[in-house]
């Protein structure tokens, strides 16, 4: 029985002049990676920014377990259970590992002290140890050490972590193999996979059509603020996607250059 | 590797970070400096002596604190020395002039500190200006305030002691030195910043908002309102170490605390906090204020020109700076 944990409603949302997002609807299942395909200005970080609560949508519904919600601010989206992560800005280099994952939820004492409340160090520390090791990273990485002193890969691991940890239904990872290194992409893709086996569910954003390949179960391609199709990977291939994607019948390109 | 060896590495690792920790260099400096005035000079280390060093050090070192967590997060405040200058003039000219007591002159004065903070923080986080260029201007107006409501002339002294005179300048002796009560504020308040930058949930905040204000805003983190906050800090810690240094002379000058802003800022830098934002540290800003108080008196002691004493100043600034940038480099390397 396939679970529904995110779909969205004909979101609307433009900027001006500019429609950003003409229509938007899709639904997200529980235990799936999608991938979110598009060239540069398709509409596809408005419509995470719309998902992920940076701004409000002019139009259009949201619904999380089918429960109708309104999302107006990040906070609002973490609370509803859905964890976006950014390239290169979801974590603070010159704070620790512990420090990073519990960032905005940092367990106190005192609790009536508010911002004022001392951290849990002890509870801070063991937390962050326990969730290294339960992702498997906890060989190489000391949870007292800097960020600064990780690579990409790490990085974008300790972030994924960080979005498991909070039990979210909806990870949003955009553009998570950016800048990244073979070795490093593909630990990331594998962690992707290990992820979507632990029950959460995956949006991935990213340019690279061989990544979305090896890890999603379905292809969503927006052109120009609009879906244009979607598919599940088993039915497609990659020369079809990539000419959804352009707008152009790449399969009939390469014929065209192969018989000359 | 022995199994042994492998269990010594945490403490062996923590010691050589704290050593080649950016606070410990400054502290290190210190005590060469420390010594070599000592050396130089016998009456360096005379009570007189440390008692001077000790009331001058309070006044710019509480703006220090302010700065170190506002630098941490990311921005700064230029307009600390004009705000030193203004709220005592504004405190004392309400006493002289005006029928109100000094409690509520007092108040009158650390209320407009408050404002001037968040005028600078609601422009910064709201309008995005960037804070050098909000407080540059903000130095101007409130330099301009003090010079334009005083005429430009120092007030007449005012010497009447009570209950909020002790309690910011009031002065009591320990054998042969001689203290005042802006030590105990410097202490009480550095304890303070030391707990929110190190220990508390606000600090987490700080430093992350400084070194990445999209992932902290990301991960919720009010960063505005945190910002806007910490000008608002700064300035009234800026008013309230003017105030101290006017009752102290009994007297306030619209000119006073000119220059402090660079001053302050330098001590920071030179304790070890980024500029950059991210990275903070008040014990490195506590070494950085005793540093820059003892090498300008020291310096003045052995007998270097009075005209010529910032260059050395600036000098010894320098080569602070170059030693921390070299330390994180070795660091980076490792």
């Amino acid at each position: 029985m396939v679970q529904e944990v995110l779909r969205l409603q004909n979101l609307q949302k433009s900027f001006g002049s500019v429609r950003a997002l003409k229509s938007a609807s899709f639904t997200l299942n529980e235990g799936e990676v999608v991938a979110l395909l598009g060239d540069n200005g398709a509409g596809k970080s408005t419509l995470i920014k719309a998902i992920s609560g940076v701004f409000p949508v002019d139009r259009g519904d949201i619904y999380v377990r089918g429960q109708k919600v309104s999302i107006r601010s990040t906070r609002d989206a973490m609370d509803l259970g859905i964890e976006t992560i950014h390239q290169d800005t979801s974590l603070a280099a010159d704070l620790s590992i512990a420090r990073n994952l519990f960032l905005g939820r940092e367990p106190v004492n005192l609790k009536w002290l508010g911002v004022f409340a001392p951290l849990a160090l002890a509870k801070l520390r063991n937390a962050a140890s326990a969730l290294l090791k339960r992702v498997g990273i906890s060989k190489k990485l000391d949870a007292d050490a800097l960020v600064s002193t990780l690579s990409g890969g790490e990085r974008q691991s300790i972030a994924i972590s960080r979005a498991m940890q909070f039990a979210a239904k909806v990870i949003i990872l955009d553009e998570p193999t950016n800048n990244l290194g073979v070795e490093e992409t593909h630990g990331v893709l594998r962690f992707v996979k290990e992820v979507r086996d632990a029950g959460h569910s995956v949006l991935l954003i990213t340019h690279n059509i061989h990544h979305v390949f090896q890890v999603a179960d379905r292809i969503i391609v927006m052109r120009r603020g609009e879906i244009v199709a979607e598919q599940t990977v088993a039915d497609t291939d990659l020369l079809t996607v990539e000419s959804i994607i352009t707008g152009a019948d790449m399969s009939a390109l390469l014929r065209e250059t192969r018989t000359k | 590797m022995t199994i042994a060896a492998e269990e010594e590495m945490p403490g062996a690792k923590r010691r050589s970070s704290l050593i080649r920790s950016p606070q410990f260099s400054s502290l290190i400096i210190l005590i060469v400096l420390l010594a070599v005035f000592a050396i130089a000079d016998a009456n360096f280390l005379s009570p007189l002596n440390i008692s001077n060093m000790m009331a001058f050090l309070p006044e710019l070192g509480i703006i220090a604190l302010g700065m170190t967590l506002l630098l941490t997060a990311g921005e700064f405040d230029l307009s600390v020395g004009a705000v030193f200058g203004l709220a005592p003039v504004v405190v004392m000219l309400l006493v002289q002039n005006g029928e109100v007591s000094i409690g509520v002159a007092l108040l009158a004065g650390l209320i407009l500190c408050v404002a001037i903070g968040a005028i600078n923080g609601l422009i910064v986080t709201k309008i995005g200006i960037s804070s050098f260029l909000v407080t540059l201007s903000m130095l101007l107006v409130v330099r301009g305030a003090a010079l334009y409501i005083t005429q430009g002339f120092p007030l007449k002294s005012w010497d009447q002691p009570g209950f909020f005179v002790t309690l910011l300048a009031g002065s009591f002796n320990i054998g042969s030195f001689r203290f005042y009560t802006s030590l105990w504020w410097f202490v009480g308040l550095s304890l303070l910043a030391i707990y929110i930058l190190r220990y508390a949930k606000l600090g987490n905040w700080i430093s992350a908002i400084g070194s990445n204000r999209n992932a902290a805003v990301a991960r919720g983190v009010p960063a505005d309102a945190v910002k806007i906050w910490l000008f608002i800090l700064t300035s009234v810690l800026a008013g309230l170490a003017g105030m101290i240094s006017a009752f102290r002379i009994s007297a306030a000058s619209p000119v006073a605390g000119t220059g402090y802003e660079l001053e302050v800022i330098a001590m920071v830098v030179v304790g070890g906090t980024a500029l950059t934002g991210g990275r903070g540290t008040i014990l490195g800003t506590i070494v950085g204020a005793l540093m820059l108080r003892a090498i300008r008196n020291g310096i003045v002691l052995i007998g270097v020109p009075g005209l010529a004493y910032n260059i050395f100043v600036g000098v010894i600034i320098l080569a602070m700076l170059i030693l921390h940038a070299l330390l994180q480099k070795n660091a980076a390397r490792s």
